[in-house]
């Protein structure tokens, strides 16, 4: 999909709707940062499974691995999921 | 209750209606879900109602939610609509596209092969193994899909296949899309939905626009006086210049008919149109120019085909009109209504869709009716079995008959 994730960059991720911005190094899942900064998001498999977290990206770019909880035209309509997803950019989430 | 039913299936009059209570009485609608919808291959639908990976369409079958899914490898598959965790209904929407069958409640987590992937906070000696969606048979029948709930289904299916694809498939069912689909609720028990569809004693009166195109001849309808033979005349002859025609194409068209000699009964035939002959219009003309899979003549009648318990299908060269039944109190049934077109043909361009329902959305409307004031009569004290008309209604005896047979084996009469 795009380019591996820089491990050592880190990136502003912002959440919209809570009006927080948190950090998120290169190689740390965008769930996993979010929740260490003790931001409330629902989630559940943590492997792309079940599509829990899914969510608007408003804009950025990230590397997914996901194992079927999201489809190819929920991607094309700008929806990622944030617990098998890395940034490669900053990011700006609808949540 | 099994005794009152036993009871009526042993003194059933061939030839006449079914009692009353075969059609009011809660307990014989619960024996009908047990026995006939749930141990009996049903037509649920078309492969193009899940023509793509992880796509989901679900069907009630009376008390039985069913989910059809294609997974990634476009397999088909065929589960009950019901979260193993506690029960929850799965998926609630007619049709849906999704990467695995998530759970709304709990979030646990299917494949669409119907594996449990996923479920949280279970202990470590969880089996997900033992946790997989409850399986339901599924067949496709050229396109036609049929699911089936026991453990074990009859075993005729094949056979109703073979003889059966070959009249389908120049259809191609799987290149359709549904271009149409309508849901009507009749106020009548399921079989006398299925009665009513099985004669064409009531189509001259009740049919002006299906009557344009379709020969009540080719239902059964048995000519009286001297104008009705000449007409049957020229009906027979019509129907032998088309199977001619029709060889002429590699199709076949010849009437097959195990409606009562079968488990998973069936009848086909290839039956000419009036006028122009293409297809069941208000002009007796083809609705869509794309013609269906590879064919290049439009005028090649319909070719009808009628299944036990639930189904009756035409298939055009232009169109395919598809209807299933499925019960839903004792005293209603749902009537399921698509209209399939190539699935490249373009609304607006090469089909208007206004003109290519016309006839059936009209016929279903007279037909709801007609259901719904027999339902009416069977459920009045004045209501006694009545006679079906031995050629013109043979179809509908053949309907009861294999009713009446299938409920004796399922109760073990």
């Amino acid at each position: 999909m795009k380019s591996a994730p820089a491990e050592e960059a880190v990136y502003t991720v912002t959440y919209t709707v809570s009006g927080r911005a948190i950090t998120c190094p290169g190689g740390t899942f965008v769930l996993d940062a979010a929740l260490a900064a003790g931001l409330k998001l629902p989630f559940n498999c943590r492997q792309g499974l079940c599509g829990t977290c899914k969510s608007k990206l408003l804009s950025g770019q990230y590397d997914m691995h996901h194992q079927g909880g999201i489809r190819p035209k929920e991607i094309a309509n700008g929806m990622f999921l944030p617990c098998c997803s890395k940034p490669l950019s900053d990011l700006v989430i609808e949540k | 209750m099994s005794d009152t039913l036993h009871t009526l299936l042993t003194r059933r009059k061939p030839g006449y209606t079914l009692e009353a209570p075969f059609h009011t009485d809660p307990a014989i609608f619960q024996a009908d879900l047990d026995i006939i919808f749930g141990r009996h291959w049903i037509y649920v639908g078309v492969e193009p109602d899940v023509p793509d990976e992880g796509d989901c369409m679900t069907v009630d079958i009376g008390q039985h939610a069913i989910i059809v899914a294609r997974d990634d490898d476009m397999q088909l598959h065929a589960f009950h609509n019901v979260c193993r965790h506690r029960g929850a209904r799965l998926l609630h929407t007619p049709h849906a596209n999704v990467g695995n069958i998530v759970c709304p409640y709990h979030q646990w987590t299917y494949g669409l092969d119907g594996n449990l992937k996923f479920a949280a906070h279970m202990p470590e000696n969880f089996d997900k193994a033992c946790h997989g969606l409850k399986r339901v048979h599924i067949r496709s029948l050229a396109g036609l899909l049929f699911v089936c709930l026991a453990e074990t289904p009859p075993n005729d299916f094949d056979a109703m296949a073979e003889t059966l694809t070959p009249y389908i498939a120049p259809h191609d069912i799987p290149n359709c899309k549904v271009a149409h689909e309508e849901d009507i609720i009749e106020h009548g028990n399921w079989k006398l939905t299925m009665e009513n569809n099985r004669e064409c004693y009531h189509c001259s009166a009740a049919h002006p626009e299906l009557t344009r195109s379709i020969f009540a001849e080719g239902f059964g309808f048995a000519p009286v006086g001297a104008e009705a033979e000449a007409q049957a005349g020229r009906f027979h002859a019509m129907v032998d210049t088309l199977h001619a025609e029709c060889a002429r194409h590699g199709m076949v068209s010849q009437e097959i008919d195990h409606l009562d000699d079968r488990i998973t009964g069936f009848r086909t035939e290839r039956l000419p149109l009036e006028d122009a002959g293409e297809s069941e219009t208000l002009d007796t003309r083809v609705a869509c120019k794309r013609l269906l899979g590879n064919l290049h003549e439009k005028r090649l009648g319909a070719l009808s085909l009628w299944t036990q318990p639930n189904s009756w299908h035409h298939f055009m060269s232009d169109h395919i009109v598809t209807f299933a039944v499925f019960p839903l109190s004792p005293e209603t049934a749902l009537l399921r209504t698509k209209w399939l077109v190539h699935k490249d043909a373009v609304e607006g361009e090469d089909y208007d869709r206004a003109n290519l329902t016309a006839v059936w959305h009209a016929t279903n409307r007279q037909d709801s009716d007609l259901v719904g004031k027999a339902g009416a009569g069977v459920r009045s004290s004045g209501y006694r079995q009545g006679p079906y008309a031995p050629d013109t209604e043979l179809l509908v005896e053949k309907f009861s008959a294999w009713y009446i047979g299938r409920m004796a084996a399922g109760i073990g009469a």
